[in-house]
């Protein structure tokens, strides 16, 4: 016990004085988060929508597909990425690799999932003749879109969430596109890595402490927002 | 885009030859899957089963509670396992830290949220009346249990092949706890990011992805049967 004890003993003071190299790692995850949240959901809230609200051939596919992009392990997405992105490579002008922006973007590609597969399940959950009547009074596709996020928002934010969860935890990705480099393009989660794997153990304890804090304070936004769910539905019945 | 098909074309033959790195990748990453998933099905289980079957104060808390372990960063669980198996650490006497034992252990931790948080859930989920009937007819626990268990199987092994999933996905833990030492205790994720940020040897990325891949298809496949045939909704997620 002596040793966790020791390393907490020195992590603590690191976040109390807010250690410069810290505060930083904090703001750049903070950045990843929110900026590769914000993208996914510009990209693919069109998407879920079309798989909620479409009737197309191919639908049924294509949500199999963001189902199963889920799954994808983000080392394997983020190496993907990275040979686009080598100079050789197709998308090797713009530079990307080891670089902050190319971090951004590998997050972003890792967030688009959560984002489609959620909301789109988020939406086809709704009550099934609200969307018809829509139609039936002759709702454009514009109004009935409208209409589907609002109804659907609580499950919409979960995804987004969801989505800001895992740009918080995640390594792989964003380890292989940016290079992990120290006082940089370091996340709370990729610094935690670096700081184990040179023995810092105090540093990497109180990386991981910040970390803990930002996702349960997600966590209390998702409860919220369930809690915040089972009034609107109560609200919605006790209005029918 | 010439670039991307010479590197697949060197990549191909590595898997088809059989080359005996990417093999023990393939054989160590699915031994640890393996080891993992079973030790946090028999650890999880009986929690699963208490919390989905049991009448106890506080199993509200517990499972929210087993629900917030899910959403836990893994490297956090890596570090945590990392400072108790260093010399120093409590369980340095076992002398597990940088090895397959150390990756075992992390990667158990790992997916024991899985089978503790889905099992109660897929039990939940079974018509009220059946457990309820069992337990008017005077089933023991143990009867009760395997009653469970048996009815919610479909819920059970969705929760297990998510467990297996992440084991086969996961970097982060695997490389902190275990030091991504190659030819021992590097799994095919993990060696991926060394093949990439250590040698930049493409070919031999690229290969490993691919068998990794196929591996993560295969499961994703699975569930979507099980999904299809227990009429529930569990998305796979890799971290």
């Amino acid at each position: 016990m002596r040793l966790l004890w020791d390393e907490l003993s020195r992590a603590v003071p690191m976040i109390v004085h807010g250690n410069p190299t810290l505060l930083s790692v904090i703001w750049f995850t903070i950045q990843v988060a929110v900026i590769a949240t914000t993208s996914a959901a510009v990209i693919g809230l069109p998407i879920a929508l079309a798989i909620g609200l479409g009737r197309f051939r191919g639908r049924r596919t294509l949500q199999i597909l963001a189902n199963a992009s889920l799954g994808l392990p983000p080392v394997v997405a983020g190496f993907f990425l990275f040979l686009l992105f080598v100079p050789q490579g197709p998308l090797g002008a713009l530079h990307l690799n080891i670089t902050r922006s190319g971090v951004f973007v590998a997050q972003t590609v890792l967030a688009l999932p959560y984002v489609v597969a959620l909301s789109a399940a988020a939406i086809q959950g709704l009550p099934p003749g609200l969307l018809g009547q829509a139609r039936l009074l002759g709702a454009g596709r514009r109004q009935l879109s409208q209409l589907a996020l609002r109804e659907a928002r609580i499950g919409v934010m979960a995804a987004m969430i969801a989505a800001l969860g895992t740009s918080l935890s995640e390594v792989g990705a964003i380890v292989i596109v940016g290079g992990n480099v120290y006082g940089y393009d370091q996340t709370l989660a990729s610094a935690t890595l670096y700081e184990a794997n040179a023995a810092r153990y105090a540093d990497a304890v109180a990386i991981a402490i910040v970390l803990i804090g930002l996702i349960l304070l997600l966590m209390c936004g998702l409860a919220a927002l369930q809690h915040q769910g089972d009034g609107i539905r109560w609200r919605f019945r006790s209005a029918a | 885009m010439a670039f991307l098909w010479d590197e697949l074309r060197q990549a191909i033959p590595l898997i088809t030859s059989g080359n005996d790195y990417i093999l023990n990748l393939t054989w160590v990453t699915i031994r640890v899957a393996v080891v993992a998933t079973t030790g946090a099905l028999l650890i999880g289980l009986p929690i699963g089963l208490a919390l989905g079957l049991g009448r106890f104060r506080g199993r509200r808390t517990l499972q929210i509670l087993a629900n917030a372990t899910l959403a836990l960063p893994p490297i956090l669980g890596g570090l945590f396992v990392l400072l108790l198996t260093l010399p120093q650490g409590v369980l340095g006497g076992l002398h597990y830290a940088f090895t397959l034992n150390a990756v075992y252990i992390a990667q158990t931790l790992l997916a024991l949220p899985y089978i503790v948080a889905l099992t109660p859930a897929a039990i939940q989920g079974l018509p009220p009346g059946l457990l309820a009937q069992a337990r008017a007819l005077g089933a023991g626990r143990g009867h009760l249990s395997l009653l469970a268990l048996r009815e919610a199987k479909i819920g059970v092994m969705a929760a297990a092949i998510a467990a297996f999933g992440t084991a086969l996905a996961e970097v982060g833990a695997v490389v902190i706890v275990g030091g991504n030492i190659e030819n021992y205790d590097q799994t095919l994720a993990s060696a991926v990011l060394s093949q990439v940020n250590d040698f930049a040897n493409y070919p031999y990325a690229l290969a490993i992805s691919i068998v990794l891949l196929g591996l993560i298809l295969v499961l994703i496949g699975l569930l979507t049967v099980l999904q299809q045939r227990g009429g529930f909704q569990l998305r796979f997620r890799s971290m």
